[in-house]
């Protein structure tokens, strides 16, 4: 009796096990699969996520109605002037700490190679960013996408304001605290290091020593409202000016106090998008003091959106030069510009832009082509462009 | 009646659709909830930690995924291609990176349930007990 009891139990056992256990088998299988689809994403995505490389690449054409040089532009232009094509490499040290490196090569420069970027970045808290390194001078709302065309509505931006300042970054250190409020936050950065630069295009060394700087933005992610100063020493030589005076360079700025200061404003509904920037640069000397400003309106159609833009800059101190000095540093002119942005591919936009500069015949500056400007008596310009700009 | 029969198949079709509902799914060790704001902070780039001050580790379903489209509707309110604009600004300006896309809901929530700090988003019939849900937008 009790040895069929014991041969019936594990029987009976199995009996109403086996269907339970064919479930639970089934479920742990499930649940395994999952498992290793999951270990093997989290494998591919760890070697993934320790290195990310991004690129971006720009290529178009523009020209001008005569040799006025308004953003190097003149009659007859070459395709390779607008044309770069930049890396960026992302390097995760931790989960806080990356190394980031931005490579461009452009072809006006015979697509010789340079580093914008190369610095490392800590996530000390939440709100808290440490960047140390070599950097964009966060002096305009586009400082740090100046080159990512995609990433802009314009064509190029506008020279009013981006143009006068010719020394694009720094190396040193920032600090960057992130205060959320409900819907909205505030962005405060400060900025501290040194810059010596010598332009290929115009032969100019320009340093900036002891910079110092702070900026603050506050957006509710529909308005933006931003606002920047900064203080160097100052110290520019000038080739242009020293071969107007028979000599290798001039010394335009030997370590003088030069300041800069900046408004921004700016609305995207995804709409109607509105960018709008004044600046002042102040610097002791002969070298230029300007005032200047663009206001940009555009408006969304799907994916193609149509700009227009208005800018003006002006020197405030040209009672302080005389001679050759003046014909090289006064400057003013108004622009105007009409474009198109057209998203044609996920990545890919095309820009059409006429742009109409005027008001410069007697005060061109240096970044226009002055010579030409007083030979033949030019007052104004046109410059058509077409551009292609892709972010990867 | 074959109409009718038709116009009943729609309807149900339409139910069906409406009743499909997003839900945020945490880690079990994670925090019991989070507010919209919080998870559009998240997946905005605008803050990195979660509610109990964790590191978030936030997940993405594929482009084109229909519960991915539902969640942003819900929760940023921007649609692929502004979402698609605006990473490659922040990439690109070194602020930030998006966040890691899985392709499945399935390998999102096993993800999710293996991962610490981590947050995603999932059809509420997918939901079992190895996430734990802490929204439902």
């Amino acid at each position: 009796m009790t040895r069929t009891y014991f041969k019936l139990a594990p029987l009976a056992l199995c009996i109403s096990a086996a269907p339970a256990l064919a479930q639970s088998d089934a479920e742990r299988l499930d649940q395994l699969e999952q498992q290793v689809s999951s270990l093997q994403q989290q494998l591919t995505s760890a070697a993934a996520d320790r290195v990310r490389l991004n690129g971006f690449f720009s290529t178009g054409y523009a020209t001008a109605s005569n040799d006025a040089g308004f953003a190097g532009i003149n009659d007859e232009s070459e395709v390779q002037d607008l044309s770069l094509m930049a890396l960026q490499g992302t390097f995760s040290l931790s989960d806080d700490t990356q190394a980031i490196m931005q490579l461009v090569s452009r072809g006006e420069e015979d697509w010789d190679t340079e580093l914008e970027w190369a610095y490392l970045s800590h996530q000390a808290t939440n709100s808290l960013q440490l960047r140390a390194g070599k950097m964009r001078l966060p002096f305009f709302m586009y400082s740090d996408s100046l080159e990512l065309g995609y990433a802009q509505p314009w064509a190029r931006p506008p020279q009013a304001v981006y143009g006068p300042v010719t020394v694009t970054s720094y190396v040193g250190a920032d600090a960057t605290y992130t205060f959320n409020l409900s819907g909205s936050s505030i962005n405060t950065q400060l900025f501290s290091g040194f810059t010596d630069e010598s332009s290929a295009t115009s032969g100019n060394e320009v340093e900036f020593r002891n910079t110092v700087g702070i900026n603050t933005e506050w957006t509710d992610y529909v308005w933006k409202v931003r606002a920047v100063a900064a203080t160097a020493e100052v110290s520019v030589d000038s080739r242009l000016l020293g071969q107007l005076f028979g000599q290798n360079s001039f010394t335009l700025a030997d370590g003088e106090r030069g300041n800069f200061y900046g408004l921004g404003f700016g609305y995207d509904n995804g709409t109607w998008q509105v960018v709008s920037e004044v600046t002042r640069i102040d610097v002791d000397g002969p070298f230029y003091d300007t005032d200047s400003a663009y206001l940009t309106v555009g408006r969304r159609f799907d994916n193609v959106m149509p700009y227009a833009t208005i800018g003006w800059l002006e020197s405030k101190d040209d009672d302080e030069r005389a001679g050759p000095l003046s014909s090289v540093l006064d400057r003013s002119r108004d622009e105007y510009s009409l474009g198109v942005r057209w998203d044609v591919l996920s990545g890919v936009a095309v820009k059409f832009d006429y742009t109409h500069a005027r008001g410069f015949g007697d005060e061109p500056g240096s970044n226009m082509n002055a010579g030409s400007i007083f030979a033949e008596n030019i007052d104004s310009t046109n410059v058509y462009t077409v551009k292609i700009d892709s972010a990867f | 009646m074959k109409r009718f029969s038709v116009l009943l198949v729609a309807l149900m079709l339409g139910v069906s659709v409406a009743q499909a509902e997003v839900v945020v799914v945490g880690n079990p060790a994670g925090p019991d909830s989070i507010t919209l704001d919080q998870v559009r902070d998240i997946y905005l780039n605008r803050s990195k930690a979660l509610p109990n001050g964790q590191r978030a580790v936030p997940y993405e379903l594929a482009e084109g995924n229909a519960t991915r489209e539902t969640f942003h509707e819900a929760v940023t309110g921007r649609s692929g291609a502004q979402l698609k604009a605006f990473w490659s600004q922040q990439v690109f300006t070194g602020k930030g990176q998006p966040p890691q896309e899985i392709g499945t809901e399935a390998a999102m929530k096993s993800s999710v349930a293996s991962t610490p700090g981590s947050i995603g988003y999932i059809d509420s019939a997918q939901v079992d007990d190895s996430v734990k849900v802490i929204l439902k937008p």
